[in-house]
């Protein structure tokens, strides 16, 4: 059932990428004004993109950060500054694979890359409604991320995600509350495959089982978010 | 009446790393083993998980990893004239307990001894002739050497996945690595820790002087490592909550990581927690131990019969355990005579505050317990001392292990204790503060020994364990010079205020230094001036073993804990390949 989502999500991924692609070809031809104004940067790209190739964000992530809600793409509203910035980077380096997402990291410079971090990291969108979740399913959501499991020698998620995975700002963890469930599933996918890269995430991301995986995101789906940053 | 349970070949007293390990070998060779353990069961899920478990007010402050002091606590004293007084609260060192023992709540500091360490009286009469040594020191050999420890201390480094690279491998020197250390047969498992700002400056004002820094090899696991037991560790998180506190993320290496779920599995195995062994039992001969008498937590009194009993206790309570049994003579001071309890050593801790200016910014929350940047060049005798009118040394560490907002607020001298000037000196001087570590050779001094307090009792109304110490001269002395030394580095870094301390007499209960007490239970070649052989083995009761840093004969430079462990392995290896097969004195 959740493979199939997987490959719904990678198939969703691929015709987004040739959506995005047709955009990128059309847009390479509209003239944009040179960039001046250093503040209003990130929202210019938010919505314009830049000549080199970087979509507008907003097409996907939308301009308050709270993107489509398929799940496909991950809000980035109120998301750490340095998260955000660091994982631009790490997709145009190729350290985080992803063919979407390559492309447009590598048309934006550095300067650009704080901006649109810094502009979603600015915005705070509402809080998901909540879903219903069975119960069975949402206790061992909660137990993996508040507690971990000593069986599979996983740690709580919220050791660095922080309580209720509000993320942590400064050093770079980013929150998981209220991140889209089927995003987070996708992820931890990812870094079991190697697609995501991160030491800290490799043991967890092999150990958990299918089922804790979608039960943890589906946790965080509904964890609440602080109502300000 | 005391319940006499069914015999088991063996039992464990103590449930740590000396206790796992030893448990886990023999377990697994088809002997049953049962492990008593004082305190509570404990695992790095649910106990240790954030953000529970990052509480300075319960875990520094109120030493929640610790012996409860007010069951079981020891007396002390600086000189065998005085009257000893209990001690209320642990400051000065911190013995831990639960499963898993001082193994959940170390820093992961992992160091190897030296050579000359093992072999300390001929190195040091050899190379400065005996006038070099105070009349009252005692300093001996181990009787067992580094080269014959080499292969389980590399056994042991790789069950930990310690974190270092390595500066001499088999007599070649490495570059990057410590070119002093005593040759390693094999790399590290996992490469260093991540250096700090602190640590990179440290580094530059060394390398200007001459010295040789590197990264302090770590037991905070640096990348996802699987041991050869199986066991998967995380990477540190560099959260800052290492010494005192359990890890949350399988990334320290504590017998909870390493071992123990393999020694759970085994059904040769019994864990029995908040069990309070109250001695072991010897047979008619005294020459024989017949298992040991514990006491539930519900203060129901139990005989466990054993073929062999492994005292795994740490340094301080395997003595006294020793001593409540009548197992060895004590030490007597004033005759000389007695060896349970001689040669008790510290650790000689110095360090520098280095104020750096506000505007070096040095973030030293994000810190493991091991972190940090050092110098070996001024430990134990990797420096002539011919000139110097002392023995002994100290690496220097500059580093963090998390400046931890409840216990780290380095003011300069003269700042006020409270008020508002403290709160704004505090504010101008946390980022930007660096504290060098400096530990210490501790010399074994004939008036430096542990016995039995003849007046105050635990709760179960035994002798509390007494200890008489203070620093010898020699260790002063050592201190003033090396500690000098790293002010001078201090200096050299650019540092706006250098505060040199070094340690001075007399030895105060009632600020922390170090828990690595060590001696009491020496291993040696010769009986009359230790407890046990070369093989941990006691001298007077064969069948059993003692394992801890009660077993140094004088405290190294270094934190004592892989070295344990490769004593630990030793004598593993020694019952298995030797005890089990003719039961006996192996010397």
């Amino acid at each position: 059932m959740k493979i199939h989502s997987i490959v719904r999500t990678v198939f969703v991924l691929m015709v987004a990428g040739i959506i995005v692609a047709s955009y990128l070809a059309a847009q390479s031809s509209i003239p944009n004004k040179p960039i001046s104004n250093k503040s209003g940067i990130g929202a210019q790209i938010v919505a314009q993109g830049t000549t080199r190739g970087a979509v507008a964000c907003a097409r996907c992530h939308g301009f308050d950060g709270a993107s489509d809600g398929s799940g496909a793409f991950p809000r980035l509203d109120g998301q750490s500054q340095q998260y955000l910035a660091e994982q631009l980077r790490h997709f145009a380096s190729g350290a985080r694979q992803n063919a979407l997402m390559q492309p447009i990291a590598k048309g934006l410079n550095d300067e650009e890359i704080d901006a649109v971090a810094q502009y979603y990291a600015r915005l705070h969108a509402v809080s998901l409604p909540s879903r219903p979740m069975p119960t069975q399913l949402r206790d061992r959501g909660k137990q993996v991320a508040e507690v971990g499991d000593l069986s599979v020698r996983v740690q709580a998620c919220e050791s660095c995600h922080g309580p209720n995975g509000e993320g942590e700002l400064i050093s770079g963890v980013p929150y998981l509350g209220g991140q889209y469930s089927h995003y987070i599933s996708v992820q931890i996918q990812m870094f079991r495959r190697g697609y995501r890269k991160s030491q800290q995430m490799f043991v967890p991301a092999h150990n958990l089982n299918e089922q804790d995986i979608i039960a943890v995101a589906d946790y965080f789906e509904q964890a609440s978010r602080p109502a300000m940053k | 009446m005391p319940q006499k349970l069914k015999e088991v070949d063996v039992v464990v007293i103590g449930v740590g790393f000396a206790g796992s390990i030893l448990a886990k070998e023999l377990a697994a060779s088809g002997l049953t083993v049962v492990g008593l353990e004082r305190g509570h069961g404990r695992h790095s899920v649910p106990d240790f998980q954030a953000p529970a478990i990052h509480d300075e007010l319960k875990y520094s402050i109120r030493k929640g990893m610790m012996q409860d002091v007010t069951r079981e606590a020891m007396t002390f004293r600086n000189h065998h004239r005085e009257v000893a007084l209990p001690m209320r609260q642990w400051e000065a060192f911190l013995p831990g307990t639960g499963l898993g023992g001082c193994g959940v709540h170390w820093n992961g500091q992992a160091w190897r001894y030296q050579e000359a360490d093992f072999i300390y009286k001929t190195h040091i009469e050899q190379r400065y002739g005996k006038k070099i040594l105070d009349p009252d020191l005692r300093i001996q050999d181990w009787g067992v050497t580094y080269q014959e420890l080499e292969p389980y201390y590399d056994r042991f480094e790789h069950l930990l996945g310690v974190c270092g690279k390595a500066g001499n491998l088999n007599g070649k020197i490495e570059p990057g690595g410590n070119p002093l250390e005593a040759p390693r047969s094999r790399e590290y498992p996992n490469p260093p820790m991540k250096e700090q700002y602190s640590g990179a400056l440290f580094r530059k004002a060394a390398l200007e002087l001459g010295y040789h820094p590197f990264l302090q090899p770590s037991a905070n696991t640096t990348r996802p490592y699987t041991n050869p037991e199986g066991m998967t560790l995380n990477p540190c998180a560099y959260c800052g909550f290492c010494e005192r506190y359990g890890c949350e993320h399988f990334a320290k290496a504590s017998p909870q990581t390493v071992i123990l779920p393999v020694l759970m599995k085994n059904p040769n195995f019994e864990l029995r927690t908040e069990s309070q062994v109250l001695r072991i039992n010897l047979d008619s001969t005294g020459k024989k131990a017949t298992g040991v008498s514990y006491m539930d937590a519900q203060g129901r009194e139990f005989e466990q019969p054993a073929g062999l009993v492994l005292l795994t206790a740490f340094a301080l309570n395997d003595v006294r355990m020793l001593l409540l049994s009548g197992i060895g003579n004590p030490y007597d001071p004033t005759t000389e005579t007695g060896v349970v309890g001689r040669n008790y050593a510290y650790q000689t801790q110095s360090y520098v505050p280095t104020f750096l200016g506000e505007d070096v910014h040095l973030n030293s929350y994000m810190a493991g317990g091991a972190s940090g940047t050092v110098i070996d060049d001024f430990s134990v005798d990797n420096f002539d001392h011919s000139s110097l009118g002392f023995i002994g040394g100290c690496y220097v560490l500059c580093g963090s292990t998390g400046a931890r907002p409840v216990e780290f607020h380095p003011t300069p001298p003269g700042t006020p204790r409270w008020g508002r000037e403290w709160k704004d000196a505090v504010r101008r001087h946390y980022n930007h503060t660096a504290i060098f570590n400096l530990s210490g050779t501790s010399t074994a001094m004939r008036g430096n020994y542990l016995d039995l307090d003849p007046t105050y009792r635990d709760a179960w109304g035994l002798p509390l364990l007494r200890i008489t110490f203070d620093f010898p001269d020699n260790d002063v002395r050592m201190s003033r010079f090396v500690t000098h030394k790293a002010s001078e580095i201090a200096r050299q870094m650019g540092a706006k205020i250098v505060v040199d301390s070094p340690r001075t007499g007399p030895f105060t209960t009632t600020s922390y230094q170090s828990t690595h007490n060590t001696g009491g239970a020496v291993i040696g070649a010769d009986p009359s001036t230790s407890v046990v052989n070369r093989y941990c083995q006691s001298w007077d009761v064969p069948n059993v073993f003692v394992v801890g840093a009660c077993n140094y004969p004088q405290n190294s430079s270094y934190n004592p804990t892989v070295t344990l462990g490769a004593l630990i392995y030793w004598t593993a290896d020694a019952l298995k390949t030797r005890y089990l097969k003719r039961p006996g004195p192996l010397v």
